[in-house]
């Protein structure tokens, strides 16, 4: 069967979209693939149809165990049932039934600490794999946005296998980056496919405010008269649920949503949020995997992000239908401040590596060294990494190289916020793209067109009321 | 309902005869030889593992709250009075209707198995064959699917009954307004989400973990009018194994086995690598759940007769004090009686309020 017949039947897609059938055809013809394609151009369908031309399991290492369930979840309910995700959090005896039966699944989404196993990895060795996709490929880069040092040993794994072709997939990249991804993967000779970034129907804007007060104030006004759906970050569960509960009590229909909350009520905001029953979502950074929805009309940033590429992920969740929709990050003088020090906060410092390594090496564990030297769990695992490789002084040199690394990232967002140039064009710059034609609502700095689908849009009453039982029961059940 | 309140009934049956911990240990559901005799002693089973997840700020707080309004005292071995001004207030208290001794915490799978039934059922009625479900539990989706395998989902009669049962089984179970309220809004499907705690919270103007405990209850109730009726042929499968097919504890029921065999005490400590104080422990939660113990192994019949006489006597059930007044007796021989004579209704508990 040819590919788009494969589309038609398995998708219910008549035509690709951008990008997605070179990708394919690469991987079908056994060629390393990197594609950098942007958030929510339908990046899993360039490992999906090929896995159904070829033979084998299809491995995907993922980084974020939300994202993985979330993925999970997805196929399965578009139908395909031989799908499964092997992270730390599953449950022993859940993790026990997959490995022995492992050979039931056609696509395994693992995450790399679970790669680094020896029996896990074991079982894996001795299954027929088609191709492996290493998903948010990005986060093996130290320049990346998100590096995670778990990724460096994908690397180390791949060694072991009879190497299969590998399909990155990452929806960031710039040079160094990719030249990161090859290097580690050890890829030969790949097909790399880059699309423009560029989402036209996404308008920019950046607005300095004096307080938070103001910021607060302008958000209320914002969902008060303009179109939804929309997700609002902020930077802490605490201030999610903060400003939900106060734009609620103004009438906006509107649910918080974040980590700590319990799984059931995840699923139920999520729902009410696809459904329309919800028009705005206040959402963490940390948190804005899982949420699925074409039309969102609204991303709006509460703070500063920290660097560029975590900006864009944000962002691209919004209009993937197409049509127009507004992006709008808010900042204070003092957010740059508080950036730069959670941004920083992140990498220990050298006296704190220094202790760390000593506990260490006077036999404390490794429990116990990150709480004596107080070093935070990311931290730790770039040490961890870094001083199982080389002398301490080298590693010491590499944290430094990465604060200087995060330092520019920071001054790179900075400059878009502050810059009198293009938005757009930046943003595209930052990428090494150039920016052919701005569409008409570009950015606050190109100006925004007219923005009156913002206001004409009607917005999304709320109707959720707690009913009579008996008749909510009808309804779910009777009607 | 309110933590508060709850513990003020739970407090007034061990009235200075425990400590305060008592009643955490018990709320929690830890299975500890001491726990599970007090659940037996002061007939408590119902109030047994319904806050599994309970923190020990949020019982401090509570109990906070019982001291400042003079409702309890607590004397310096921390045992637990409920005080005169308490004992008045008790009468204003609601009847509570948990059953967490049968249950444990096994409720809630019942209502997530509950929950995706009725969201697919939901689904289906719209036509609707591929959704997300609320649970993602693989055991509750491997449950469902088996359980929907057996049903004709696709013909609408299947969630007509489902609906009728259920309508008819909230109904005759006794539900307050405010619970019935909380269970459906719970339950989700097409088009209609299900809500989270705390819109539910915000909505009704009830605090969450006041909501948690009138849903955890409904649960109780709802399980309880399906288990005893032949009425719901539909819930009464979605029920199966939910409630606990054996009150001892796993380590207990190899003590059991050995016992069975004929083996002693002894032997069982020796073959187990357990201390002797474990297998006693193990022989009283027997003697409590088993009605053919052969409790005149180890004591005879008028010692029986003379500890619960005197226990009766002095209103207590403190190992301490009986001990003193049968010194040729041991604790363990003291708690087998005690267990023993809590055993099958509570004719001489009788001393105790509510």
């Amino acid at each position: 069967m040819d590919i788009k017949s494969i589309l038609l039947k398995k998708f219910g897609f008549e035509h690709f979209r951008v990008g997605q059938e070179e990708v394919i055809r690469n991987v079908i013809s056994n060629r390393d693939t990197i594609a950098i394609l942007p958030t929510g151009s339908g990046k899993s369908l360039c490992y999906q149809l090929p896995a159904y031309i070829k033979n084998g399991a299809v491995l995907i290492i993922s980084p974020l165990v939300a994202l993985m369930e979330d993925q999970v979840a997805i196929m399965k309910k578009n139908g395909e049932k031989r799908v499964v995700a092997i992270n730390s959090f599953l449950a022993y005896k859940d993790r026990q039934r997959i490995m022995n039966r492992l050979d039931l699944y056609k696509f395994i989404f693992i995450s790399p600490e679970m790669l680094m196993q020896n029996n896990v990895a074991e079982q894996i060795k001795k299954l027929k794999i088609a191709f492996i996709v290493v998903d948010e490929a990005h986060c093996i880069s130290q320049w990346g946005f998100d590096f995670r040092p778990d990724y460096l040993r994908i690397g180390e794994f791949l060694k072991q296998l009879e190497r299969p072709n590998i399909l990155a997939l990452t929806a960031t990249a710039d040079n160094q980056v990719l030249g990161d991804i090859i290097n580690y993967l050890r890829l030969e000779t790949p097909a790399v496919h880059k699309h423009s970034l560029d989402r036209k129907n996404i308008s920019y804007s950046m607005k300095q405010m004096n307080s938070e007060h103001e910021k607060t104030a302008w958000i209320l006004e914002r969902t008060k008269k303009t179109a939804g759906p929309g997700i609002i970050y902020v930077a802490s569960r605490k201030r999610a649920d903060e400003l939900a509960i106060y734009l609620k009590e103004h009438g906006i229909s509107i649910a918080s949503y974040h980590a700590g909350m319990e799984q059931e009520d995840r699923a139920f905001i999520q729902e009410q949020f696809i459904t329309g029953e919800i028009n705005w979502i206040c959402a963490t950074t940390a948190f804005g995997m899982g949420i699925h929805k074409n039309d969102i009309r609204q991303v709006i940033h509460e703070n500063m992000s920290s660097t560029i590429a975590g900006y864009m992920q944000e962002v691209g969740r919004a209009g993937r239908d197409g049509d127009l929709s507004a992006a709008t990050l808010l900042f204070t003088e003092e957010d740059i401040g508080k950036t730069r020090f959670i941004v920083q906060n992140d990498l220990p410092t050298e006296t704190e590596v220094r202790h760390y390594f000593n506990l260490i090496k006077e036999g404390s564990s490794k429990n116990e060294a990150t709480q004596l030297s107080g070093i935070s769990e990311t931290g730790t695992r770039i040490i961890d990494y870094y001083l199982e490789r080389m002398p301490m002084e080298s590693a010491l040199l590499k944290i430094k190289e990465q604060k200087t690394e995060k330092e520019k990232q920071l001054q790179n967002m900075l400059h878009i916020i502050n810059g009198e140039n293009c938005i757009r064009k930046s943003l595209l710059k930052f990428y090494g793209e150039t920016l052919v034609a701005a569409p008409a609502s570009c950015c606050s700095v190109c100006g925004l067109g007219e923005e009156d689908w913002l206001f004409e849009m009607k917005r999304g009453n709320s109707t959720r009321q707690i009913v009579d039982w008996a008749d909510r029961l009808a309804r779910l059940l009777q009607s | 309902m309110d933590l508060s309140f709850l513990l003020l009934t739970i407090i007034s049956r061990l009235d200075g005869e425990r400590s305060i911990y008592a009643s955490y240990h018990l709320l929690r559901g830890k299975r500890s030889g001491q726990t599970l005799q007090d659940v037996e002693y002061y007939s408590l089973k119902g109030f047994f593992c319904i806050l599994p997840r309970l923190k020990i700020d949020v019982f401090d707080g509570a109990i906070n709250h019982l001291k400042k309004a003079g409702y309890i005292s607590i004397d310096e071995d921390s045992v637990v009075y409920i005080t005169k001004k308490g004992k008045e207030v008790l009468h204003t208290l609601p009847l509570y209707r948990f059953n967490g001794w049968d249950y444990r915490g096994r409720e809630h799978v019942f209502f997530s198995r509950l929950s995706l039934i009725v969201q697919t059922a939901s689904y289906f009625r719209a036509d609707q064959k591929s959704f997300m479900p609320m649970q993602n539990d693989y055991d509750i989706q491997l449950f469902v699917k088996e359980f929907l395998l057996k049903q004709r989902i696709l013909d609408e009669e299947f969630s007509n009954q489902l609906f009728q049962e259920l309508r008819n089984s909230i109904e005759q179970s006794g539900m307050n307004g405010c619970q019935k309220t909380i269970f459906v809004h719970r339950l989700g499907g097409y088009k209609h989400a299900g809500w989270t705690w705390k819109q539910l919270s915000d909505e009704m103007g009830i605090k969450p973990f006041t909501l948690s405990l009138y849903y955890i209850e409904s649960l109780h109730m709802l399980l309880q009018t399906i288990s005893q009726s032949s009425k719901y042929p539909l819930l009464t499968e979605i029920i199966k194994n939910i409630q606990v097919s054996t009150y001892l504890t796993e380590s207990t029921i190899k003590t059991k086995e050995l016992f069975n065999q004929g083996m002693s005490m002894q032997k069982i400590s020796q073959l187990r690598h357990l201390k002797m104080s474990t297998i006693e422990d193990h022989f009283v939660e027997i003697s409590i759940n088993d009605q053919s113990f052969p409790i005149e192994e180890f004591v005879s019949a008028t010692e029986i007769a003379a500890v619960v006489a005197k226990s009766s006597e002095l209103g207590t059930k403190r190992l301490r004090l009986l001990k003193e007044e049968f010194p040729s007796l041991t604790y363990f021989q003291l708690r087998l009686i005690l267990g023993t004579g809590s055993r099958g209704g509570a004719k001489w508990i009788s001393n105790q309020s509510c």
